[in-house]
């Protein structure tokens, strides 16, 4: 770790009038401390956001608010949020461990970076880190990275479990800098890593996420995250999917689908949203609408399971879902 | 009246020490009258595999706040002070010295040591050295590189054999001349001990030329012979203190490069030196289990009965420490009756990590390849695959012909089968679906060799407060030997087990069983056994020579030690009582020499294992919902700790099945998953409550006599064989035969992960 100057403020004005270029905010820091210890990324300054008041969970006509320093484990155990929008519950829960699930915020659950392998040890090129150092990824082990959304220049995958029904939701992010404030959609919010994979979203230097909406919608509460991995807990996602189903008697009337662990950000599904509505929820209908799921992928030496797998778990998601009824 | 400890359920001595975090650990050792002085390390590790260092610059290390000092390669550095290791405590020291060239022989070796007030700073000055090198294409190919033969196995024997029957020509030729063959080939990645204590050292030099180190070792004897070498000192002015162990399954066998590093920057500084690696140190630092590939045939009758046995391996053996991987050894080579056989071991030169054994070494990795080919000899063959076994049963070792000392497998079969419920089970692939879910079940053998080791002793010693202190210099790796230790001592001396101090960890104490191959407690208890009939014997001839002794002048054959007391002539004390009255504040003895092992017989542990499994249909991920392991491992000393063992062993079992590999990157000989959060072990909620029975069958022809052998040591020798591994053995088959109960999918390379399995879904 590098030596840093650290500021605790009170305010969001105090915590954005200090900051500078080499400015980390810190929240529950189980992303940002990880990688300071491994020099990957060094801030000369850390601002503690922690006593800024970013708390808060409402539910009101317009949909969920979470204020950004909402801890994880307080939204999962929410009873509105688990009623409402079950799987946005469902994916903190099966994120991470407890421990870390009482330490870290909604806002640096949506800014966590990646855990690609090359990222995280600075011993080998990465252009995410280190632009223009190469990707390590490409010829090496890839079996976590991303398909879709890749370029030649970064193939990681996004890590968020959270982002991906919120994604699905059609979530809208706050943000506040000095110079105001403003409110993206997060499914746009995420950039592509293209030539520039160390630019990940569309957070401007010193901007500080203060909260997201979660729009009321008739479909939400019927919802399910599933999360597929090697291990039972505590690991990543190989593949999961949010699905949420609105329903007159046994027709799909709307649907909202995403992915998580195939993308290079939180990956909407509208294609196979389309392909849902309208029609009876069978097994059919679900074979059927996944089948272009994977379209565009470019799978790498050890990731080539993953269009088949991510097709498999929206089937397992959505018969899942139907079934719960 | 005390009853005897021996195979009851009893607590750790030190488990309220461990809860509570009181019990010190070699990272958290603090050298009470040198604290203030400590001075702490951090390694800088190579990132080629395979070639020279041409410049290390340490400038911005050294200008770094509270350094004292950087050590870095390629300069030999002349004032660190390490030597050459050779002779006996060379098969157990890592064979370089590390520090002294520009040789890069792996990806993560040490290849420079920063020395700070604080271990952040020396943290923090060691990520500023930078290196340059001359590299050259690491050898990362176990399929490409040249193969040579393994060498013999640990024990001994030799690695490639061939046993034919009369008149037949060759393995191939008895497999064509089989009615029905089974081929496989088996593949599996590099894997990890991943013990939770990370390796720790502390150096403290008491005098120019004699050190105390603080480590983690299953060997100290040899540990503290190779550091004494290393450091180019008598050997007893090497002393180690390896109280609490955070986990061994082999990594701590070896001297490995960092302890040497510690203790010669030590002496250098003149100040006590602690070294803890990172996690991702561990990884490259410390050794792992080779990956590899194995074949096995097998041919069989119609009804199942074997006729041929070939398992043929290809492992590593990285340029620096090898562990010479044999899977076939005490598998393939011990497990079944079969009238042809043949074993063969290769290896390939690597630039990779050196390789250490890893909880059963070979055994784990043999056994699942073979008991893999059973069950698909009994799908072949339509036999139930516990019939099968069965039908194959080995009543002699089928290399050397002779008999075991005791053997209960069958029994471990029935009992196993009817607590499992294996008579409702479906043989028919993929014939149990539960909504999402398909489930099957699976079963497999295991074995692990007993092997006597010799050469070591206990002290027992009897105080005049009626305690008994039982002191050997084995170390506890966190399996209970110190609890063993203290329970095996109440036993001898009959009296409760609260009154025997458990002594160990520390090479300056009577020489104790290396806490390798299960063996620490078969090699350990008939020396307690031993050593607490010296020490009575002792007491007798006191009681019967000294002044205050009620007894002076009786003959020692007239008195009779029972419980704690001395009887005779109508009266009766307490030992504690006795030495008090003769002015003595203890009596101790130690075992005596011998007790080699029985000729004629061989010995092993034997189980078996029966596993129930969930497969996901749509996305592959295989859940463990059952378990049940059937141990025949001789007398069981502490149930509760034995089964601990065995639990551990089968969790080892699901990590290799379901979880385990570390990437091998071929263009750069890095190991991709070094890390705990891309090299997966089992979590809780990936055990099932898993159902352990130990029959508990004292072995009675483990010990051969000790001393004069005037008593039959052998016999008191409680017939415990030891059980650290056996439990790891075989557990991986049977969920992976499971697996395939359930889907109808044989996958052969593991872990078997769902991208594995979906294709065939
Ligand atoms: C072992 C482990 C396992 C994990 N497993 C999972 C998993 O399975 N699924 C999953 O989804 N996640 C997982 N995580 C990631 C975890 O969810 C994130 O680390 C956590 O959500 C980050 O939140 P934080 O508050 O600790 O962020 P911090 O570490 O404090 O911050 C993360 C980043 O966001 C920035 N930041 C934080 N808050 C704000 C804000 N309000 N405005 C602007 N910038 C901000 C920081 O500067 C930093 O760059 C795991 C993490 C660990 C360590
Ligand atoms: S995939 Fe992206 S993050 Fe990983 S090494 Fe390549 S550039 Fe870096």
């Amino acid at each position: 770790m590098r030596p840093y100057t650290f500021a605790q403020p009170r305010s969001v004005r105090e915590a954005l009038r200090g900051a500078g270029p080499d400015t980390a905010f810190l929240a529950g820091g189980t992303t940002l401390v990880d990688l300071m210890k491994l020099e990957v990324v060094t801030p000369e300054r850390v601002v503690d956001i922690n006593r800024l008041p970013l708390d808060g969970i409402t539910l009101d006509h317009k949909g969920l608010h979470i204020g950004a320093l909402e801890r994880m484990s307080d939204v999962a155990a929410d009873r509105r949020v688990r009623e409402n929008y079950p799987m946005v519950a469902q994916a903190l829960e099966l994120s991470a461990s407890a421990q870390l699930r009482n330490m870290a915020s909604i806002g640096g659950n949506l800014l966590q970076r990646t855990r690609c392998g090359y990222f995280r040890d600075v011993s080998t090129p990465c252009n995410k880190r280190e632009p223009g150092s190469g990707c390590s990824a490409l010829e090496g082990i890839n079996r976590g990275h991303a398909v879709l959304g890749t370029s030649d220049d970064c193939i990681a995958s996004h890590p968020s479990d959270l982002a991906v029904p919120l994604v699905a939701l059609s979530t809208v992010v706050h943000l506040a800098s000095a110079r105001g404030t403003r409110s993206v959609p997060l499914d746009t919010f995420y950039t592509l890593p293209g030539a520039t994979p160390e630019v990940e979203n569309v957070l401007r230097p010193n901007e500080l996420i203060t909260g997201i909406t979660v729009p009321r919608s008739p479909w939400a509460a019927h919802s399910l995250y599933v999360k597929v991995r090697d291990r039972q807990s505590y690991e990543f996602a190989l593949t999961s999917a949010a699905v949420a189903l609105g329903m007159r008697g046994r027709t799909i009337t709307s649907a909202r689908v995403a992915a998580g662990g195939v993308g290079t950000r939180p990956w909407r599904l509208t294609a196979v949203e389309r392909a849902l509505t309208g029609r009876p929820a069978t097994a059919a209908t679900f074979e059927a609408a996944v089948v272009r799921a994977a379209d565009g992928a470019q799978p790498r030496e050890h990731n080539a399971f993953k269009p088949a797998l991510l097709r498999r778990t929206l089937v397992r998601a959505l018969t899942e879902l139907q079934e719960s009824r | 009246m005390p009853r005897s400890p021996v195979g009851r359920e009893i607590d750790r001595v030190d488990g309220r020490l461990k809860v509570t975090g009181a019990a010190e650990y070699s990272g958290d050792y603090r050298a009470p009258e040198r604290a203030a002085d400590l001075a702490h390390a951090h390694l800088v590790t190579s990132t080629i595999a395979r070639g020279t260092i041409t410049r290390i610059d340490t400038a911005a290390a050294l200008a770094s706040p509270g350094v004292l000092r950087v050590y870095a390669a390629p300069e030999p550095i002349e004032r660190l002070a390490l030597y050459g290791v050779t002779g006996q405590a060379a098969g157990f020291t890592e064979p370089y010295i590390p520090l002294q060239t520009a040789a890069v022989r792996f990806y993560g070796q040490a290849i420079a040591m920063v020395v700070a007030e604080t271990p952040e700073q020396a943290r923090d000055a060691a990520a500023l050295v930078t290196a340059t090198y001359a590299a050259q294409p690491p050898r990362t190919s176990i399929a490409d590189e040249p193969h040579v033969p393994a060498g013999p196995t640990i024990s001994g024997s030799p690695s490639s054999l061939d046993i034919l029957a009369p008149g037949v020509e060759s393995i191939d030729a008895a497999l064509a001349a089989s009615d029905v063959v089974v081929e496989a080939e088996f593949h599996q990645n590099v894997q990890h001990h991943v013990g939770m204590e990370p390796h720790a050292v502390l150096a403290v030099w008491e005098e120019p030329d004699r050190v105390t180190i603080y480590a983690g070792a299953q060997i100290p004897a040899a540990y503290a012979l190779g550091m004494a070498q290393r450091l180019g000192l008598l050997p007893q002015n090497v002393r180690l203190i390896t109280k609490y162990v955070g986990g061994g399954f082999g990594a701590r066998v070896v001297l490995w490069s960092d302890t040497p590093l510690a203790a010669a920057a030590a002496r250098e500084l003149g100040r006590p030196v602690r070294l803890v690696l990172t996690r991702e140190q561990m990884f490259t630092l410390t050794g792992h289990r080779s990956h590899l590939t194995q074949t096995v045939r097998l041919g069989a009758s119609r009804r199942g009965v074997l006729n041929a046995v070939s398992h043929r391996s290809i492992a590593e053996r990285p340029s620096t420490m090898s562990f010479t991987m044999t899977p076939a050894h005490s598998t393939s080579d011990a497990l079944y009756r079969t009238p042809n056989l043949h074993v063969d071991a290769q290896l390939a030169v690597l630039d990779i990590p050196g390789s250490r054994a890893m909880r059963g070494p070979n055994e784990a990795p043999g056994s699942f390849a073979l008991e893999t080919a059973m069950d698909e000899l009994a799908i072949a063959t339509g036999v139930d695959p516990v019939e099968l076994r069965l039908r194959n049963h080995a009543t002699t070792h089928p290399v050397s012909g002779l008999p075991w000392s005791s053997k209960h497998l069958e029994e471990c079969y029935r009992v196993g089968a009817e607590r499992f419920g294996w008579s409702a089970r479906s043989s028919r692939p993929r014939s149990r679906v539960d909504g999402q879910w398909l489930y099957g079940t699976g079963m497999a053998t295991a074995i692990y060799p007993a092997a006597r080791r010799t050469g070591f002793a206990v002290r027992v010693q009897l105080r005049n407060d009626d305690t008994a202190v039982v002191s050997t210099g084995t170390s506890d790796l966190g399996t209970g030997a110190t609890t063993m230790v203290a329970i095996s001592g109440a036993d001898a001396l009959g009296i409760p087990l609260a009154r025997v101090t458990p002594e160990i960890g520390d090479t300056y104490l009577p020489p104790g069983a290396p806490a390798v191959g299960s063996s620490g407690t078969h090699a350990t208890v008939p020396l307690v056994v031993d050593a607490a009939r010296n020490v009575i014997a002792e007491l007798k001839r006191l009681a019967v020579t000294r002044d205050g002794s009620p007894w002076q002048g009786a003959a020692a054959e007239d008195l009779r030690y029972e419980r704690g007391i001395l009887h005779g002539g109508g009266r009766s004390m307490t030992f504690g009582r006795l030495l008090t009255a003769i002015g003595s504040r203890g009596v101790d003895m130690e075992s005596s020499p011998g007790g080699d092992p029985i000729p004629g017989v061989i010995h092993h542990s034997f189980g078996a294992h029966f596993c129930e499994v969930r497969v996901n249909r749509f996305t592959g991920e295989t859940r463990v919902t059952r378990f049940t392991t059937v141990a025949d491992v001789g007398r069981v000393i502490n149930a509760k700790a034995a089964r601990s063992q065995l639990v551990g062993g089968v969790i080892f079992g699901i990590g290799h099945a379901l979880l385990e590999e570390n990437h091998l990157e071929l263009r750069t000989g890095r190991l991709a998953n070094s890390t705990l959060a891309d090299y997966l072990v089992p979590v809780n909620a990936d055990v099932p409550d898993i159902d352990v029975v130990m029959l508990d069958e004292p072995d009675p022809r483990l010990t051969g006599p000790l001393g004069d052998g005037s008593e039959d040591v052998g016999t008191r020798s409680l017939g415990a064989r030891g059980l650290g591994e056996i439990g790891t053995v075989g557990s991986a088959a049977a969920i992976g035969n499971a697996v395939f109960n359930a889907t109808g999918v044989r996958l052969r390379d593991v872990p078997i992960t769902p991208d594995k399995l979906i294709e065939h879904l």
